[in-house]
């Protein structure tokens, strides 16, 4: 290896890197006045360079023991990570979020690339050393833009919630980490997965991977990590909250899976109805029924819609952990798909509900009476959103969820009862439960009369221009999936 | 004669401690301190799994204890400017006394 190879490696990286360090140079040297599509511009050509460097980058490469790894279901994950940071950067401006914004575009923007920088260096690497550095400078960064471009007071309290549910969980993380190290005597997952195969468990080994679930639950908010969400989702300002809910789960999931199926899928033990085995596998089924049941259960209440869609973001934690439980390759295909069009579609859902906070001022349910009159095309869009969350055919929605509880499915001796029969039971209940929330709202949204006095809803052209895209996304890989789906089956094999 | 088990014993209480602070004290700054104490318990595992394991010449688990000293004090920084920018607008840093969200 020498150095042309590790920088022909790691280009996206860099160029993230480079344009958010511009950035901070540009927000340091005063580009408050009219700088905002300036800051625009040069954010969007970061990322696109970025994503060049992803599709003409190298094919496959395994540099530093696993540190920096290149294949194509790496490739394919950073590709969706650029692709929803350019939608949450294209709803930060011009003057998006307002409040305090003014003049700070620039810095929000930099923790915006700092944050995707550190999904980035999370999804490209299979050991435990980056994995933790990658995750704590994306936390770090979302801490920060919880706070950044918001009106003072609650956004503040929520970040600090935030900030300590998130500092435990990583303390957590490292403290399981440990475990593991010590067990294995690597940090390498591959080497772990060969030492597992080989010796006998050590004691600790499960300790270790009992803590460093904690860790991995608190960032994809799976019941009883969860907490810290519902106040976020709700006082941050709408793009970080997008972003949290779309690129910062979509990495969790990518590097839940990839973590215990490639470094752990010897101890998995087992979640079957009447067969259970030590592991994890039964950790996380107890996650994701828990995460189902809270979730979808607690969105029935709500009247806030974005903290309506965080505990349905709770609830969907539960639908993937559900397949995760099986464990196999179609496992896997099935969990990587679904958070992927989770995240396009709670990007869409939280834009629209931006744009409905920033006309009238709250996002109660109310207030998103007569859109579907005043803003059909941000009504349509949020429709189209809350209807592939909840599963109704021919959104791709539906098809997610039906290889999610298709491939939990899969697992257990053929020809008997399934195992996690009684898992996916309670995920087709939930999962009719979720349905009446999400009408609830697009009642409201088609149904009832619009305020006389209200305001009309105006949004960005490119934040309308990323809704647009969310939706036909949506609509696209609802007729058709194999666009996605051959591409990470052709990923994963060379994964298995 | 130090033996890996006393190490892990020592990192497991100081483990225990951070987490009972941070879930019973009612200071910011405090849970903060809390916190530190849980990273720093696990930065003693790595550096005893590295002494008392199969092959100290591999500096794998020093170099995580570095790195997670620096991530440490990152979040500290992190943690200081959330609490001094709770405080200016709450008058209080006590999280329990933060109105809580709500509908």
């Amino acid at each position: 290896m020498n150095y042309l190879e590790l920088i022909s490696h790691v280009l996206p990286e860099i160029a993230v890197l480079v344009t958010a360090l511009v950035l901070i140079g540009m927000g340091c040297a005063g580009g408050s006045r009219g700088g905002g599509k300036a800051v625009l511009a040069v954010t969007a050509a970061g990322l696109g360079l970025a994503l060049a460097a992803v599709v003409f980058g190298p094919e496959s490469g395994r540099l530093l023991e696993g540190m920096i790894v290149v294949d194509a279901l790496t490739r394919l994950f950073k590709a969706v990570l650029l692709a929803l940071t350019l939608g949450t950067a294209l709803f930060l401006f011009p003057g998006g979020e307002a409040g305090g914004n003014e003049g700070r575009g620039a810095e929000n923007s930099a923790l915006l690339l700092l944050a995707l920088l550190g999904l980035l260096v999370v999804v490209g690497t299979e050991n435990l050393l980056l994995l933790f550095v990658g995750l704590e400078l994306a936390s770090l960064a979302l801490y920060l833009m919880v706070v950044f471009a918001a009106p003072a007071g609650r956004p503040a309290e929520a970040a600090l919630r935030y900030f300590f549910f998130g500092s435990v969980a990583a303390a957590f993380l490292l403290f399981g980490f440990s475990f593991i190290y010590g067990a294995t005597g690597s940090i390498d997952l591959r080497v772990i997965a060969k030492v597992l195969a080989a010796h006998p468990v050590e004691p600790i080994l499960p300790l270790g991977v009992g803590l460093a679930l904690v860790g991995f639950g608190f960032k994809v908010a799976a019941v009883p990590f969860h907490l810290w969400a519902p106040d976020v989702y709700q006082s941050a300002p709408a793009p970080a909250a997008g972003f949290i809910a779309s690129a910062s789960k979509v990495a969790g999931f990518f590097i839940v899976a990839k973590v215990l199926v490639l470094g752990f899928g010897v101890v998995e033990g087992s979640a079957d109805w009447g067969a259970f085995a030590m592991g994890w596998a039964p950790l996380v089924a107890v996650l994701a029924a828990l995460s189902m049941v809270v979730g979808n259960l607690a969105a029935l209440a709500q009247q806030s819609v974005r903290r309506l869609l965080a505990y349905s973001g709770i609830g969907h934690s539960g639908f993937i952990l559900t397949a995760l439980v099986a464990a196999n390759a179609e496992a896997v295909r099935a969990v990587l798909f679904y958070s992927v069009i989770y995240g396009v579609a709670s990007l869409a859902a939280f834009g629209v509900a931006g744009c409905v906070l920033r006309a009238r001022g709250a996002d109660r349910l109310e207030d998103f009476a007569g859109l579907g009159r005043t803003a059909p095309a941000a009504a349509g869009v949020l429709a189209l959103a809350l209807l592939s969350l909840a599963g109704l055919p021919p959104l791709v929605g539906f098809f997610g969820k039906f290889q999610l509880f298709a491939a939990a499915l899969s697992g257990g001796t053929p020809g008997t009862v399934p195992g996690l029969l009684w898992l996916v039971a309670l995920a087709l209940l939930m999962s009719a439960v979720s349905l009446y929330y999400y009408l609830r709202v697009l009642k409201q949204v088609f149904f009832a009369p619009a305020p006389a006095d209200a305001a009309p809803t105006r949004d960005t052209s490119a934040g309308t221009a990323v809704c647009l895209v969310c939706g036909s996304v949506l609509v696209l890989l609802g007729l058709f999936p194999s666009l996605v789906l051959q591409p990470l089956q052709r990923a994963l094999v060379q994964l298995f | 004669m130090i033996t890996l088990q006393l190490v892990l014993l020592v990192s497991s209480a100081l483990f225990c401690l951070g987490l009972a602070i941070v879930l019973l004290r009612r200071n910011a700054i405090i849970m903060l301190i809390g916190i530190e104490v849980m990273l720093a318990a696990a930065n003693l595992n790595f550096i005893a799994f590295w002494r008392y394991g199969a092959e100290p010449g591999s500096l794998t688990g020093v170099v995580f204890a570095l790195f997670s000293i620096a991530v440490a004090a990152a979040e500290a920084a992190v943690g200081l400017a959330l609490i001094l920018l709770v405080y200016r607008h709450f008058r209080t840093i006590d999280p329990g006394r933060l109105p809580v969200a709500h509908d």
